[in-house]
Order: structure tokens, then C-alpha cells, then sequence
């Protein structure tokens, strides 16, 4: 069975405006980049920004004086936000690569304008994930003992713990990722250097692009690498988030000891990264005036993509319910019934209106291209999903087996301020990437254009 | 004076730019290059024809090696190297060892695409002949070009100015390096 959403727009909308050229896509998105001055706009988000990251920073340096006891995290609850955030953020850096890779594999016209997007988001979210648990640990400074390096100690890090198949998830999903977003940038860092018009800029942009000349060798290759990093990073990304998964899955607690643990997170990831990248594009489009590059049909999809996932996700949510009924653990019944009644009760029902409910809005066609709803939507989604990573967290650590040491969380200001300290460094790298580098895929945007035209 | 690099003519659609190509092997050239904003449709089969297996199979030999080397890294640490019994199971515990291998199969995998597509391409190169050219600076953003280079045996000036002439060139020059 197959259903056809009726989008609003006629089946032959332009992906593009249809006054766009080669040229003018070229120097309008290039200028962004090569401008002296940024916009007031782009001052201000930074200023933001980078006031955020100083409160990360005293945030790490009071936590790593002082230990994780500043956290609101005791016994039971020893894995607190931390450990919460980590998902949150990973989940949205996940949500960047489905865009960007998956979307590519289809060639999905609607990709090409905001791949460049999602994959300088998924850069930016991916080091707030890795430094949650590593600020979670009682000695952050050995944190590197995880790489297994050839060291004089003669001892090895443990591959059979869910944990160091996390923490190798990442750190091969960062550099992949690094090598996915240079492959796609090159072409464009050339546009870039042969519009510079100051020295220090050719100079700069020249060693970037790396001599890229746009020869059918270069693009032949370019694009055979490109199409199979695709195929690799699409599988990828569900494995790095299953094994964030697995981490919850392999514990005895009540509420994580359940195989649908992957699938949850993934289906998560689809509806939290899609919208903050939408979130973003609306940014990107109102800020660097390219209404004409990122058009509705661009927000129609995406919006389709939310509604995919959030249905996906209340699929997981029934199931989340259904396992506890169904099975005969006690625990599992009672954790289940103090997640939805407990102290964790507001965000848990807070998190599914925000995360299946209201999305289904987007049946409308007309919420779909009206950008101040989707913002409002976006931005419902990414606190629900924030909740949502919080309560399993939480709620499962304080009720466990034993009601004798069943615990209440309560964080504390340093809990808040590593939440306020990594949104801090997320959108401060977001902010260079969209002073310094291509927003937009430029050479994917003229293909996008040249088909336009033979329609 | 510097030496001549080749001739360079200008197309303003792809189209233009792919029929020139086609145009220029039959002639008999064989050593020209066009460049393009974005990657034109059948224009690299005209240019360098014949299979193109290497990077392909460059990233599955990656990817082989790259799952041999993440499992022996972990079966090294674990059975080998410091087996510690962790409530009897076996030091091998190969499906425990999956997750790494996996990994390491797709990063080393992407790290050899992203290396042999530079290689394969001739890059890093910051400076290359082609960049004399007023007429290539257009070729990253809006502008169709076509380098026929004087190494070709066949190599005329004049007789190219006029083949792109006749196809209708919207700019011949000549790149001196």
C-alpha cells in the first residue's frame, strides 16, 4: 500500500527558482563565504555562541577541579544528563548523515541544496557527543586508554563492553564524516578561490581545494568515491546509533534490557536531526538571503521526513509500552509504571505530545511550507527528544530492582550549564562553517539547476 | 616567452562542451581535458574511455584489510597479547569482536576512497598550467572549457582554433605556462 501526501505544490515545482543560473548561484552563495565584513546577524549569533562555549569551558574546569559530584549524579542515578546528552546530540549528528547519505543514495533532488547543511550540523553536534562522556568520567585525562594503542602497560581496552564499541563508533564516525564532507566540499572550495578577489583568500581557498580543477578525470572520481562513501556511511550511521543502543540494551536495569533499543534511537534520530536541520535551513535561508536557492519544495520534504520519523517513533513508543505488559518481569512493569506516573512523569508526557503528536500537523500541506510553524515544530521535537533521552535515563537508574535503593534525580546548575556549554560549541562551529565554508553545495545545486531546465 | 601549454575554447552548455569532446576524439586527439562546473553526463566516457574499476576496487581491498586488521587488533589485546577470563568466556569472543570490525572495515575503506580518489586525480597539485588561462576561471562556476594540450601528436593550432571554431566556441585562447 502506498500513500501519496498531497504536497501543495504542483508535481513540476521548481526544486530551484527558476530565474537561478549557474552563475548566479555561484557568486551569491560564494560571496557569502568571501564577504569582509560578516552580517550584523551572524555577529550577534556568534557573540551568543561563543558566550555559550565560556560557560562549557568554567563548566569542564569546575567539573574536572571538583569530580562529577557537581552533577546532579549520585547512586542510583549514575548516569545523568551526561550520559543523556550524549545520545541527544549524537542522535542529531546522526540525523545529518541520514540526510546527507542516504538521501544522496536516492537522488532525491532536495538533497543537494541542504546536504551541505545537515553535514556541517552533524560536524558540529558530533564533538558535543563525544565530550559528554568524556566529562563523565572519573578521570577524563586517561580518556585515551580507549584507543587501543600499542602502550607499555601491556593492558588493553575491553571490546567486549558495549561501551568501547561506542566509543570506537564515534571516533570512526567523526572521521569518516570529516572525509564525506571534504570530498563533497572540494569542487566548491574551488568556486570559492577563483572568486576570491584578495590574496590572503586565493591563498587560503587555494591550499583548501587542493588544485581542484574540474577536470571529467577529477569529477569521474570525485563522484565514484562520493557515491560509495554514501553506500558506506548510510549503514554507517545505523550502526553507530544501534550501538549507542546496544549500550542501554546489554545493562540488566529494567526499562533498557530490551532489543528494540537500536531501532528506537534510530527512528529518534531521523525526526530530531531533520529538524534541526531544518531549523537551520530557515536560519541559512532568512540570513544569507537564499530564498531562491532553498525554495518551499525544500521544506516540503523535509517535513515529510519528520512525519516519517515521528510515526516510526510512535511505533516505538507503543512498543515501549507494550514490552513491559507483555512480559512477565515485575521490574520491567513497575519501572515502566513510575517512568509514566513518577517524578519523571511531565517530560515523559511532555515528550510524546512534542515528539508524535503535534508533528502530525504536518498531514497539512500548509504547515509544511509555513516556516514559522515548522520552526516552532523543530524546535518542540528537539526539546521532546532532549526529555525523551532524559526520562530513560533517568527513570530506569532510579527504579530499579531493589524498591529499597530506588533514588529521585535532581540536577544541579553545573548540570545545566554543561547542557547551555555544549549548544554553546555546537552553534559556535555552526557559525564558522557558515562564515568560511560553502553553506551550500554549489555544484550540486547546478546540477540541480541544468536538469530544471531540460524539464 | 613561455612555452605553449594548449588551446582552450569556451562552450556555454553542456551539450556544446560534450559534442566538442566527441568531435575532438574523432578527429584523433587524444590528450585533452575538458573542465566543468559540475560533472557532465558521458562526457568523462568520451574523454577517458574504458573501465574504471581502480577505486572501487581500491575501497573493497581497503575494506578487507581494514576488517582483518580491527579484528586482529582486538584479538591481539584479548587472546594473545593479555587474555583476561571475564567469567569464563572464551578470549576469543569473536561475536563481541564484530562492532570493531566493522568499523574499521568502513573507516579504513572511506580513508582509502578519499586518498586514491586525490591520488587517482593527481592532488594535491596547487599549480597546474591550466590556471594561466583567463578564459578557466569561469570553468568553476558557469563556463564549459575544453583544453586541447600540445603534447598531442596531433597538435595544430591553427587547425584546433578552427575545430572550435566550427563548434562553435564562445571563446579560443591559447595557454602559455
Amino acid at each position: 500500500m502506498s500513500i501519496t501526501l498531497p504536497s501543495g505544490l504542483s508535481p513540476d515545482a521548481p526544486v530551484i527558482a527558476p530565474h537561478v543560473t549557474l552563475t548566479s548561484v555561484s557568486e551569491e552563495v560564494s560571496s557569502r563565504v568571501l564577504i569582509d565584513r560578516a552580517p550584523l546577524w551572524w555577529w550577534v549569533g556568534f557573540g551568543i555562541s561563543f558566550a555559550l562555549l565560556i560557560v562549557l569551558v568554567v563548566q569542564m574546569a569546575w567539573l574536572f577541579i571538583n569530580g562529577i559530584g557537581v552533577w546532579g549524579v549520585d547512586i542510583p542515578v549514575a548516569w545523568g544528563f551526561a550520559i543523556a546528552e550524549y545520545v541527544w546530540w549524537i542522535a542529531l549528528a546522526s540525523g545529518g548523515t541520514i540526510v546527507s547519505a542516504l538521501f544522496f543514495l536516492t537522488r532525491s533532488p532536495w538533497r543537494s541544496a541542504t546536504n551541505r547543511i545537515a553535514e556541517s550540523m552533524l560536524l558540529s553536534a558530533a564533538p558535543c557527543a563525544g565530550l559528554m562522556p568524556i566529562m563523565h568520567l572519573g578521570r577524563p585525562g586517561l580518556f585515551y586508554w580507549l584507543f587501543p594503542y600499542s602502550n607499555v602497560m601491556g593492558v588493553w581496552p575491553q571490546p567486549r563492553s558495549p561501551l568501547w564499541w561506542d566509543f570506537i563508533c564515534l571516533i570512526c564516525y567523526i572521521i569518516m564524516s570529516v572525509f564525506y564532507y571534504y570530498t563533497g566540499i572540494l569542487p566548491d572550495l574551488a568556486t570559492v578561490r577563483d572568486l576570491a578577489q584578495t590574496k590572503r583568500k586565493r591563498i587560503l581557498y587555494g591550499i583548501l581545494a587542493l588544485g581542484w580543477r574540474g577536470s571529467a578525470a577529477e569529477w569521474q572520481n570525485q563522484r565514484v568515491v562520493y557515491a560509495i562513501m554514501s553506500a558506506i556511511m548510510a549503514p554507517m550511521v545505523v550502526s553507530v546509533h544501534s550501538v549507542v543502543g546496544l549500550d542501554f540494551a546489554a545493562g540488566l536495569t529494567p526499562g533498557w534490557h530490551d532489543t528494540q533499543f537500536s531501532p528506537y534511537f534510530y527512528f529518534g534520530a531521523i525526526v530530531s536531526g531533520t529538524a534541526v536541520i531544518v531549523m537551520l535551513t530557515i536560519l541559512v535561508r532568512w540570513g544569507y538571503n537564499l530564498q531562491d536557492v532553498l525554495t518551499e519544495y525544500h521544506f516540503n520534504a523535509m517535513a515529510k521526513l519528520i512525519l516519517v520519523g515521528s510515526l516510526m517513533l510512535m511505533y516505538a513508543y507503543v512498543w515501549e509500552s507494550f514490552g513491559p505488559m507483555y512480559g512477565s518481569g515485575v521490574a520491567e512493569k513497575t519501572e515502566y509504571y513510575q517512568r509514566i506516573f513518577g517524578f519523571t512523569s511531565p517530560a515523559f508526557w511532555a515528550e510524546k505530545v512534542l515528539t508524535v503528536v503535534i508533528p502530525q500537523l504536518l498531514w497539512f500541506p500548509f504547515v509544511r511550507r509555513n516556516q514559522l510553524l515548522l520552526l516552532l515544530i523543530c524546535s518542540g521535537i528537539i526539546v521532546g527528544m532532549w526529555q525523551e533521552r532524559y526520562v530513560f535515563v533517568i527513570s530506569s537508574l532510579a527504579h530499579n530492582y531493589m524498591p529499597s535503593s530506588w533514588g529521585v534525580f535532581y540536577p544541579t546548575f553545573w548540570d545545566w550549564a554543561a547542557l547551555a556549554g555544549t549548544i554553546g560549541l555546537f552553534l559556535t562551529l555552526f557559525f564558522l562553517f557558515l562564515r568560511f565554508a560553502p553553506i551550500v553545495s554549489i555544484a550540486e545545486v547546478r546540477e540541480i539547476i541544468e536538469q530544471e531546465k531540460s524539464k | 616567452m613561455k612555452s605553449l601549454f594548449g588551446i582552450i575554447a569556451t562552450f556555454d552548455t553542456p551539450d556544446a562542451v560534450r559534442d566538442a569532446a566527441r568531435q575532438l576524439r574523432q578527429s584523433g586527439f587524444r590528450a585533452f581535458e575538458a573542465y566543468t562546473p559540475y560533472p557532465v553526463e558521458g562526457l568523462a566516457e568520451i574523454i577517458h574511455p574504458g573501465p574504471k574499476r581502480f577505486l572501487p576496487l581500491l575501497m573493497f581491498g581497503a575494506a578487507i584489510v581494514g576488517a582483518a586488521w580491527g579484528y586482529w587488533i582486538q584479538y591481539w589485546g584479548e587472546a594473545f597479547n593479555y587474555p583476561l577470563n571475564v567469567g569464563g568466556r572464551p578470549f576469543n569472543s569473536w561475536p563481541a569482536f564484530v562492532v570493531g570490525t566493522f568499523e574499521f572495515m568502513l573507516l579504513v575503506a572511506v580513508a582509502a576512497g578519499f586518498v586514491g580518489m586525490l591520488a587517482a586525480s593527481r592532488l594535491p597539485k596547487l599549480y597546474h598550467p591550466i590556471f594561466e588561462a583567463d578564459a578557466f576561471e569561469r570553468a568553476s562556476r558557469d563556463r564549459f572549457v575544453i583544453c586541447v594540450e600540445s603534447t598531442d601528436p596531433r597538435f595544430d593550432a591553427d587547425l584546433i582554433r578552427r575545430e572550435f571554431a566550427l563548434l562553435g566556441a564562445e571563446r579560443i585562447e591559447e595557454v602559455r605556462a
